[in-house]
């Protein structure tokens, strides 16, 4: 069914600031898109609409058919717990709980901390991180950090991944690791990743690049088929 | 969140420490200065209800006033009558009317736990050359009175149920065989009113600590009726009931059947009672004080956790956790802390008021008679310091929880955490 955005646009302060323009933009499953634009461009806004996590002042967005700003609170969480992935270019790690703990945080949301526990592990040894799980993430290195907050994100096997800048606080080495961490997500796992991101290599490496400008959406580039 | 709150407090050993203290000091406070009121309260009031009964059935007794004979004497043909000189006197009755009826009902009341048909007597007690000296001379069944007060604990020398078969034998308060120098089984004269002198023998000496408990004398009912020269007459019951408190209510009901005067010990010391309430407002106020300084500690330090945890509360919330579960993390701790603190607050506040209870304090009386501090280790006591200490922690935990789950992520993100 994949994510449609019909005519969203959003509107900041007073005087209001028109961030996001009538916005219409369809992602398909299994794809990867990625939006691109100068900063204030509203490619964050937008991927925070697109996620749940912002309310648009007008339009509206579905996700496997389901209008996500109309859902119920408890229903919202459930989905948001089930089937999303959030990546963000802070790591928003817990400092209280070591790698694996972290990792394991949605699955404890729904209980299902020991039935996520080896699949939390093989995503960590798959980040690099098989001999840190113990770490508390002040004992790890920023690339480090932000490959525990993917590993997090896909502990539940969401359908969808949200990233935002997931690549932006870190070194050219780590970013290409989280990159084709994200890559293999979508082509190995089957999931549906949106990234915002500046770097035009990164950009490059998904199925469609969207690029945005002043609140709208200025280009799209279709790079490969999904 | 029980998990997540337990490692917050874990990692922030020093700050958890300093409320945990709060809370610990709090609860502490409360058991020793409820301990310390409500012992001293109850020992007054074990003074009051136990060394005398806790309903007074007594004969009704009325002065005449001036005009309360106008209407025998003159009819209603007078508004106003003036006597020049006016009547004296008592109305009434001098002794129970009915004292069958009376210990018929109160067999049957499962309020009352014991009574004690009583014949008090004004009499002058004379030993020789002594000077004469005027006392209380009461006659009860000692059984039955051993039921009602705790005279019979008060005995230095004797048995208090050495009066139950009569014999003209009494048992003398200790003031009252000082004033008239007399010593175990001698003898002197009694009298009442304008009757001869009797001989009485004295077969015991008690001492209540109050002086005028103290001028007074037991003899048996039969004796002191005799004496009187009112056989088979009493004019008190006195009475025990099984819950103390219910005696004002017990005092309006009972008012309606009979015309005997019914008095409570709520009622013969109402000063005293009222001072309890002045002490137990103070103690509310301390004990209110504390607590908040306490529930203050705890409300700062979540205040700054849930700033500190912004970033933690926004990937929570988009991890899929909600309102609820926010409110949890941080409601929790105040409550963690609250349960700790409380509970080695109530372990140590009672071995405080156990310490406290060694502590020679007072002068040593027949009452007291280790002249030490009176401390309750009431049960209630504890159960409501849990409480309060609970309700304060949960009070000041529900503020700061409240407004972390107010946070939406997307507020959190924007600002940079």
């Amino acid at each position: 069914m994949g994510i449609v955005v019909s005519d969203v646009s959003m509107d900041f302060g007073k005087p209001p600031v028109h961030v996001l323009k009538n916005i219409s933009l369809e992602v398909k499953d299994r794809e990867f898109v990625s939006l691109t634009g100068r900063s204030g461009a509203g490619k964050s806004t937008l991927l925070y609409v697109m996620s749940s996590l912002d309310y648009p002042t007008s339009g509206k967005v579905e996700i496997d058919g389901h209008n996500i700003h109309s859902m119920e609170s408890e229903e919202l969480h459930r989905f948001r717990n089930r089937s999303m992935g959030f990546v963000f270019q802070f790591h928003y790690l817990i400092a209280e709980l070591d790698v694996l703990q972290n990792v394991l945080m949605p699955a404890r949301k729904s209980h299902e901390e020991i039935s996520r526990l080896e699949r939390a592990q093989m995503l960590l040894e798959r980040c690099g991180l098989k001999e840190k799980m113990t770490r508390y993430p002040r004992q790890l290195s920023g690339g480090e950090q932000q490959r525990v907050s993917l590993a997090r994100s896909l502990v539940m096997q969401p359908k969808y991944l949200f990233a935002d800048e997931p690549t932006g606080a870190l070194d050219s080495t780590n970013a290409e690791g989280v990159m084709q961490l994200l890559k293999d997500s979508c082509e190995k796992d089957g999931m549906t990743v949106v990234m915002v991101t500046h770097d035009p290599d990164f950009a490059a490496m998904a199925h469609r690049e969207i690029k945005m400008a002043d609140g709208q959406i200025i280009d799209k580039i279709e790079r490969a088929k999904v | 969140m029980i998990f997540l709150a337990i490692r917050y407090l874990l990692e922030r050993k020093r700050q958890t420490l300093l409320t945990l203290l709060g809370v610990f000091f709090g609860t502490m406070a409360f058991v020793a200065v409820s301990g310390f009121f409500m012992g001293f309260q109850g020992f007054m009031v074990e003074q009051l209800i136990n060394n005398s009964a806790q309903v007074h059935i007594e004969a009704r007794l009325a002065y005449l006033s001036n005009h309360d004979l106008d209407a025998a004497f003159f009819g209603d043909e007078f508004v106003h009558s003036f006597w020049s000189v006016p009547p004296a006197g008592v109305s009434g009755y001098v002794g129970i009317q009915d004292p069958q009826a009376w210990f018929a009902r109160l067999d049957a009341d499962p309020r009352v736990k014991a009574y004690s048909p009583i014949l008090t007597a004004a009499a002058l007690f004379t030993n020789g050359k002594v000077p004469s000296v005027a006392a209380s001379l009461i006659g009860c069944n000692p059984t039955q009175q051993s039921k009602v007060t705790t005279i019979a604990d008060y005995m230095l020398q004797g048995k208090f149920s050495d009066i139950t078969t009569g014999g003209n034998r009494l048992i003398l308060g200790d003031e009252l065989m000082r004033r008239l120098g007399v010593g175990l089984e001698q003898t002197f004269m009694v009298s009442v009113g304008t009757s001869a002198p009797v001989p009485f023998k004295v077969v015991g000496r008690f001492m209540t600590g109050s002086r005028g408990a103290d001028m007074q004398a037991f003899g048996a009912l039969a004796d002191v009726q005799k004496i009187n020269g009112t056989p088979k007459q009493i004019n008190e019951i006195a009475v025990r009931l099984n819950d103390y408190l219910q005696s004002q209510e017990i005092e309006k009901s009972w008012s309606r059947l009979g015309p005997e005067r019914i008095e409570s010990w709520a009622d013969l010391n109402a000063n005293i009672l009222s001072v309890f309430a002045i002490q137990n407002t103070l103690k509310f106020s301390m004990i209110m004080t504390v607590m908040i300084v306490a529930g203050f500690g705890i409300y700062n330090i979540l205040n700054m956790t849930v700033n500190q945890k912004r970033q933690d509360i926004a990937i929570l919330r988009a991890l899929g956790y909600d309102a609820f579960d926010v409110v949890m993390l941080f409601f929790s701790q105040g409550l963690i802390v609250g349960l700790i603190g409380s509970f080695f607050g109530l372990i140590c506040g009672y071995l405080f008021c156990r310490y406290l209870q060694t502590i020679p304090f007072m002068n040593v009386t027949p009452s007291n008679p280790q002249g030490r501090l009176h401390i309750s280790l009431d049960s209630l006591i504890y159960v409501q310091a849990l409480g309060f200490s609970l309700l304060m922690a949960s009070l000041a935990s529900i503020l700061p929880a409240r407004a972390a789950s107010k946070l939406t992520p997307i507020e959190i993100i924007r600002q940079g955490g």
